[in-house]
This record gives C-alpha cells, structure tokens and sequence, in this order.
C-alpha cells in the first residue's frame, strides 16, 4: 500500500496520519481484512513519533474504519472502504463550511434543515 | 547458444556410450553375472546383474536423470533455463562422472573373476571417482558462470526502471508483505517436534542422544523456516527496508543511494531454486510464492536481491524516483 503526507499540511500530525490511511482505504490500497504495517513500521518510514502514529490509528478505530486484534495487529474493518469514503467527504464539507464562516452547530443545523 | 545445446547432446549420448560400452569391452574377462552391490563392510557382494543389465541400467539412469534435468530446465522457460544453465553444467558433469567412475570400479571389481561372489571393490576406486566427480562440477561450474550471457538479470542496470509521480513537498511510503501459509504450517509442525523432543528429554522419556538429534535439527528448521515464512517490505525516504519473520527481524537496509536500479520480474520457485531464501544464479531471490517480485540490484553489486511481494511495480517505481530525487 502506499501511503501520501503532504509536508505543507498544517493540521495536527496524528490528524494527517490518520487522514493519509483513510484515503489509503477509499482508494482500494488496502482492503477489508488486510492487515496494516505496524505502528512502529509507520512511525520509522513516515519519521513521526509512534505515540502520534497510534493516536491516529485508535482515531480510525473509533470511526470503524480499523479493527484492533491481539496476535494480529491493526486490520481493516469490513466495509471500511465505503465509509472511510464517507468520512473524507463528511471532513471535505467541515473544512469547506469553516472556510465559508460556517460552525459546526450551522452545518448541523442545515443538514438536519435539509430534507 | 547452439554450441552449448551440442555440447550437452554430446556429453549426454557419449556419456551413456561409454557407461554401457565398458563392461562390454571387457566382456570376455567378466563372469555371466557381474556384482553390481557391495555393503558397507567392503567383503563380498550383496546383489548382481546379467551382463546385458549392468552394460544398460546404469547407461539408463543416466539419461532418464539428464531427460529429467533439461525437461525441467524447459518448462520453467526461458529466463530459468539462462539462470539454471550454471547448475545443469556443474551437476551434470559431477553425476556422469560419478556414474561412469562407479560403473569402472565394478567392472575392475569383476575382472578376471569366474564368479560374482568371489568380485571384491576396492574403496579407492569409489574415492577417486568422487574426488574426479567434484572436480569435473567445479570445473562446469567455473566455466559456466564465466561466460554468462547477459540476459535478463543484467537488464535495468542502466538505472531506468518504472518511475512515479511524486509533487514535491508530499512524502510517500510503500509497504508489501508477503506471507506463505505452508511455510507457516511447516514451522509449526517442525517446532512442535522439537518441543516433543525437549519435554521427552526434560521428563527422562527418551534417551539423550536422539532426543538431541531430534530436537536440534528440527528447532533449528522451524526457526528458520518461520523466520522465511512472512516477509514485509518497505520504500521510505530512507530506502528498502525488508524484515523477516514474524518479529521482523533480521531485517535488511539499503538507502536510496546504494541501490543502482529497481524493476519487477516475475519469478517462480522453479527458477530459483525452491521456496525461502535462496541464492541461485539470478541473485538472492526471498521466494514465497510464485509471481511478482521487487528486484533491486545494489550499488557495487554484480547480482540482483529480489522479494516475492504484491504491488511491486509501485514499490520499484518508488525507489527508483526517490533515488533519482536525493541523486539531484
């Protein structure tokens, strides 16, 4: 699988860990069931600290999007591929409202608004 | 490359002329039956053959084994048959001494005798026809890796190879594992026998010295085997990095800088030699499965390193453009 970080991002690192393994997932890198390099791995090739690596990956395991197993490392969860589409979509349209001068309370408000 | 095929029909029919000629020749000094067996106690034969039958088994032998080793070398194609022509050419020559040598010594063994009973071998003859048979493989062998032809395993050495779109500013990392599920399973049985081994020793249940003989060996193959059973591969800023085994250690490095080229080949056990880690004609190759592999060759290197990984194609295409990026 490939993984992408863009060195001009601002946001926090373990934001753009995860944000790098979400879009990993959306674009097929990596399948439901496959198991992730470990978190040392990444930390040692993307050269962030692996307490920031991890904290992004418990992030994507709260999302659903990864699955914690013992003896077998960080997996895919099922279906992970759509949702994790979803969610760059859901964060696309966060970042394009705060950009716009929208809240999060505005955004709420306008798609529960919205029928 | 006609000149080889020549050789080789040469040295196969000669070969078996010869084997089946000698004791042909000496036909009117040999007993009806020839003593063909001998046990390891070196007095009188254990087993015997009509004339006609030690003139033709062991000329068979030979070139059902020769049959063998080229119908192999064609069905694993063309690259295998340029990477396999350095063993064909050791080990041939090796085994047609080794037969030839053998079938000598019997019939010296025979000569002049009236009965197969009374044929005694002598042990300097085997000596000295393994002795010629070492030598005739390592003079194949010599010869053979000289005038390698540069196919295939040279190809890529011009520092081309697949490249990737990389912006600047975005740092990308590629990782592939590889995993083969029998060698898993093997390891597993191999280090349950040792473990069986250890506990009979421990509890008093068998003696030392098999027990030991069992649980050394046996230890020993499932460490190794499970150390060759997975395989994990990454492409960082910082290079190749590929770990073993299920801890990912030992683990092998090479910065950007230190490799010369990187490309994908397909490669099947077959052509090199087996499943693991193996070191055969066409360089280092870690084999798991058949397909795909990541071939690097290093900087300084005349050989290639290769791995049995998915995806390989971008993990090279990666190597080669950062490569090329810390070269600027």
């Amino acid at each position: 699988m490939l993984l992408r970080l863009d060195k001009r991002d601002t946001r926090p690192l373990h934001e753009q860990v995860a944000g790098a393994i979400r879009r990993a997932i959306a674009e097929g890198e990596c399948r439901p069931g496959d198991r992730l390099p470990s978190a040392r791995d990444l930390s040692q090739a993307l050269d962030i600290n692996v307490n920031t690596v991890l904290r992004g990956l418990r992030g994507l395991r709260d999302e659903g999007l990864l699955e914690f197993r013992r003896g077998r490392g960080v997996t895919v969860a099922e279906d992970a591929e759509q949702h994790s589409g979803l969610r760059i979509r859901v964060r696309d349209l966060m970042a394009e409202a705060a950009r716009l001068g929208y809240s999060r309370n505005d955004l709420i408000e306008m798609i529960k608004g919205t029928r | 490359m006609k000149v080889a095929r020549w050789a080789f029909a040469v040295w196969t029919v000669g070969t078996a002329v010869l084997i089946a000629a000698l004791p042909w020749a000496a036909r009117h000094r040999l007993p009806d039956r020839l003593a063909t067996h001998w046990g390891f106690d070196g007095s009188a034969p254990d087993g015997s053959m009509p004339l006609w039958a030690a003139c033709v088994v062991p000329a068979l032998i030979w070139l059902a084994l020769c049959a063998g080793v080229e119908a192999a070398r064609w069905r694993a194609g063309r690259d295998a048959r340029a990477a396999t022509r350095p063993w064909a050419v050791a080990v041939l020559p090796t085994v047609g001494v080794v037969i030839g040598g053998v079938q000598a010594a019997v019939v010296r063994a025979n000569l002049d005798r009236t009965d197969w009973h009374q044929a005694r071998l002598s042990a300097g003859w085997v000596v000295a026809s393994a002795v010629a048979a070492l030598l005739a493989g390592a003079g194949g062998w010599l010869v053979s890796t000289r005038q390698r032809p540069a196919g295939p395993a040279t190809a890529g050495q011009d520092g081309h190879g697949p490249r990737l779109e990389l912006p600047e500013g975005e740092r990308v990392v590629w990782f592939s594992r590889t995993t083969n599920p029998w060698l898993h399973l093997l390891a597993a049985v191999t280090g349950l026998v040792a473990v069986a081994a250890l506990v009979a020793l421990v509890g008093g249940l068998a003696e030392p010295g098999p027990a030991w003989a069992l649980f050394a060996p046996c230890a020993l193959a499932s460490l190794v085997v499970a150390g060759c059973a997975s395989v994990q591969a990454r492409v960082s800023e910082h290079g190749l990095e590929v770990s073993f085994g299920p801890l990912g250690w030992p683990v092998r490095r090479w910065t950007p800088d230190a490799v010369e080229s990187a490309r994908v080949e397909n490669r099947t056990p077959t052509q090199v030699g087996g499943w693991g880690y193996r070191l055969s004609g066409l360089g280092t190759t870690v084999m798991l499965r058949a397909g795909e592999c990541l071939v690097i060759r290093a900087r300084g290197r005349r050989t290639d390193f290769a791995l049995s990984v998915d995806d390989a194609e971008r993990g090279a295409a990666l190597l080669n453009t950062l490569r090329a990026r810390q070269a600027r």
